[in-house]
């Protein structure tokens, strides 16, 4: 009788328990999700009423294949004491357990104002809900209300946000988008200083006061004490014609579209006030890499729009003769991209090297808006550009000197030149 | 003989290097802040100078450890030895085991795994067990490129997002924190353990020595590496990112667009840090064979890991209560064995020079 063979028989069951389990450990076979019963949170609004969080998520449901339709967006709120309380009654609702990994935006209502930034966002920077790759941005408004706003450009609000929050918009200095990561960071770095995007939602078709390129005027920085409360703002305020909370049951049959222009300032994560968009420009050009930015200015015959080329911007502290010194510099190439005047074909071609009139009254408008910048940062205490930071990471013997007084004490060097790009 | 020098090499470049990219950039920079690297430096310079010296130990003579404990003790006192450097290597296997078990259930599964996922890694950790020395080198010949390329393309989607001017200022934090910080992590420096087990495993050739120093240097210096890129991306934050590797390539632009490409090389990178946790269990069974004499390594393998599941289903849900033990009192287990006993291999008798 052929005798068998365990051993070889039992190498084989070996290898194929290992190649099994192996398959299940690289898997999440033990954790396999029915799609069907799966909810992912895209995209949160996070509120403050009657003392509680209350947090809303824009869900991303998917559909069986039959129904035509990949994907159907859904909203669902929870509210608690905190985030984590509120994500818990939206896990309750949904029958999910998300890790927020594929949330791509929290969107800050101005209820949360009154909060500190860090408490109410708190349970983000734990280590079991979020990677922090997730952009940030205030909004006007109650971020609820404008989670179900109909975005003109995109099916899913949040995605239409998103738009004007992205990197394109970013490089064109058109938005100071941050991610999770990049508020955390600058909140506890030494200038305790961090800020994010803005979001206004505007009627379809219409333009907000100062929304375009050639604006010279927008709102000066707001402060707490200027009267703005959480969910109170109608739309007109300064004439905008803005969707905001207090209308939003009406705004909802018609299509807005968002804007974020404007950024909102926190100083050791409270809210310390809005930038307009002159201020925002100037924070932008010199905290991003920027591609391509657009700026107005005046000379005297006319007025001009420039675009800004090889942009660098950079700002460094230095400490001469016990004086602290913050060093403004700017480079760009410029072109006219626009005039106010009738176009002369035969003159246009002239434009290519750009006047020394018209460069001088860029490099004036780049400074205009970035004194404008400065002025904030000392009126509301809020280090935007990091001065303190960098006091502390390259001038660290005379920290201790001037971490108190710094943004009053420092001198403001500019450098600042345009060129003609051609 | 059976592992070769180049083995060696490997191991102690991959191993050194991948067996740190998980919690302890983030443990140091909770303790030191922007100054991690200080503590890193001072472990791998103590480290390198005692791997040196075995090295130049082996230049001297052919014989193993056990060897060289049986010519000057007597057999009986050279299984003891072993005997303790099989509880040594167990020791050292917890907490890497646990620590891997935390990232494979946070990193590669969308929701909270249960126990039942982790398991898998005993068959396959029983199996490397009970293969003997031959098997760790050729282990290292799969892991090195393996790990090379991986970290590689790892540190090159990380690059877009680093800030070096996080690592500054340069010594501002307390001596004593610097100190504490390599104290704390001086229970992950195991390596010259290892070459005490590689003693007259394998032929000596003139240059060995260096080689296989500045391999473990290397490995040092992919550590320090990786540390500085780690708090150059997330600054002050680092304390509360835990498992760095897997969050240095999450801002990469591509991630945004086609999703969570830096695991395909998690993923594989996970084949060198399974192989790197397992020398420990490896050499346990090694060091247990040569206690008992009895040349069983498939049942000796079974019984370590058996006992390291144990551990792992106790202590299950109190990793962070390990995590704090092993940071406060597992350094003097390696002092004693991973530094003490090769510096003491000195004065033990090499019996005729070669």
């Amino acid at each position: 009788m052929k005798r068998i063979n365990y051993r070889k028989y039992s190498v084989m069951l070996y290898w194929l328990i290992f190649l099994a389990m192996l398959c299940l450990y690289f898997t999440n076979d033990y954790g396999l999700v029915d799609i069907h019963k799966t909810s992912i949170v895209v995209a949160a609004s996070i509120d403050y009423e009657n003392e509680e969080v209350k947090v809303t998520a824009q869900l991303a449901v998917p559909q069986p294949s039959q129904s035509g339709e990949s994907v159907k967006y859904t909203a669902v709120q929870g509210s608690g004491l905190t985030v984590a309380d509120a994500l818990n009654e939206i896990n309750s609702k949904t029958g999910f357990f998300p890790k927020l990994l594929f949330c791509r935006l929290f969107l800050i209502g101005e209820s949360c104002q009154q909060l500190n930034l860090f408490k109410t966002m708190g349970c983000l920077y734990r280590k079991y809900f979020s990677e922090l790759t997730a952009l940030v941005a205030m909004c006007k408004g109650n971020g609820y209300d404008m989670l179900q706003m109909n975005a003109m450009y995109s099916q899913e609000t949040s995605e239409a946000i998103q738009q004007v929050l992205a990197d394109e918009a970013k490089r064109s200095a058109n938005v100071s988008s941050v991610n999770l990561k990049d508020l955390a960071i600058d909140n506890y770095s030494k200038s305790q200083t961090c800020y994010m995007p803005y979001i206004e939602a505007i009627k379809s078709g219409t333009s907000a006061p100062g929304g375009g390129g050639d604006s010279s005027g927008g709102e000066p920085a707001k402060t707490p004490d200027s009267g703005q409360s959480g969910g109170s703002s109608g739309g007109g305020e300064d004439g905008q014609g803005g969707t905001s909370s207090g209308n939003s049951g009406g705004g909802q049959s018609d299509e807005v579209e968002f804007t974020a222009r404007k950024t909102a300032i926190f100083k050791d994560g409270m809210f310390s006030g809005i930038l307009d968009e002159d201020q925002s420009f100037a924070l932008d050009i010199l905290k991003n890499e920027i591609r391509v930015a657009m700026l107005p200015c005046e000379t005297e015959s006319k007025h001009c729009t420039m675009a800004l080329k090889d942009v660098s911007g950079d700002v460094s502290l230095t400490v001469d003769k016990g004086i602290p010194k913050l060093n403004i510099k700017f480079n760009a190439k410029a072109r006219i991209q626009g005039a106010g005047e009738k176009v002369d074909p035969a003159k246009t071609v002239k434009d290519d090297i750009v006047s020394q009139e018209v460069l001088k009254a860029t490099e004036k408008a780049v400074k205009e808006r970035i004194e404008q910048l400065i002025e904030v940062c000392k009126e509301s205490g809020c280090d935007l550009l990091g001065a303190k930071d960098k006091l502390h990471k390259f001038n660290y013997k005379y920290y201790d000197a001037f971490k108190d007084n710094l943004l009053d004490r420092m001198k403001v060097e500019y450098n600042i030149k345009i060129e003609s790009a051609n | 003989m059976k592992i070769n020098s180049r083995q060696i090499c490997f191991i102690m470049l991959a191993y050194t290097a991948v067996s740190r990219l998980l919690l302890y950039a983030t443990a140091l920079s909770d303790i030191c802040g922007n100054d991690l690297l200080f503590p890193i430096l001072i472990d791998f310079a103590v480290q390198t100078v005692v791997m040196w010296a075995i090295c130049f130990l082996c230049s001297k003579t052919d014989k193993t450890f056990f060897g060289l404990l049986e010519n000057t003790f007597g057999e009986v006192v050279a299984r003891i030895i072993y005997g303790l450097l099989t509880l040594y290597f167990a020791f050292s296997a917890v907490f890497p085991m646990m620590e891997q078990k935390q990232y494979v259930g946070q990193i590669f599964y969308d929701t909270v795994p249960p126990l039942l996922a982790f398991l898998p890694f005993f068959i396959f950790s029983v199996y490397a067990g009970s293969k003997g020395l031959k098997n760790i080198g050729r282990c290292a010949d799969i892991a090195l490129p393996i790990f090379v390329i991986t970290f590689a393309v790892m540190l090159f989607m990380a690059f877009s997002e680093v800030d070096l001017s996080n690592l500054l200022p340069v010594l501002k934090t307390p001596a004593t924190k610097i100190f504490e910080g390599a104290l704390g992590s001086f229970f992950r420096f195991t390596e010259p353990g290892f070459m005490l087990i590689f003693m007259g495993h394998f032929r000596y050739r003139k240059g060995d020595a260096a080689k296989i120093t500045l391999s473990y240097a290397g490995g040092g210096l992919i550590v320090i590496l990786f540390a500085a890129v780690f708090y150059s991306i997330y600054g002050v934050i680092s304390p509360s990112r835990d498992f760095a590797i897997s969050k240095v390539a999450l801002f990469f632009p591509a991630i945004e667009l086609i999703g969570r490409i830096d695991l395909i090389a998690l993923y594989f990178m996970e084949v060198a840090m399974l192989f790197a946790l397992v020398i420990n269990i490896q050499f346990a069974v090694h060091c247990l064979k040569k206690c008992t004499g009895l040349k069983i390594g498939g049942i000796w393998s079974l019984a370590i890991n058996i006992i390291l599941l144990v551990l792992v289903i106790v202590f299950d849900s109190s990793f962070s209560g390990i995590n704090q033990f092993f940071s406060k009192w597992a350094w003097i287990v390696t002092a004693v064995f991973a530094l003490l006993f090769p510096l003491l291999c000195w004065t033990l008798k090499k019996g005729e020079e070669k």
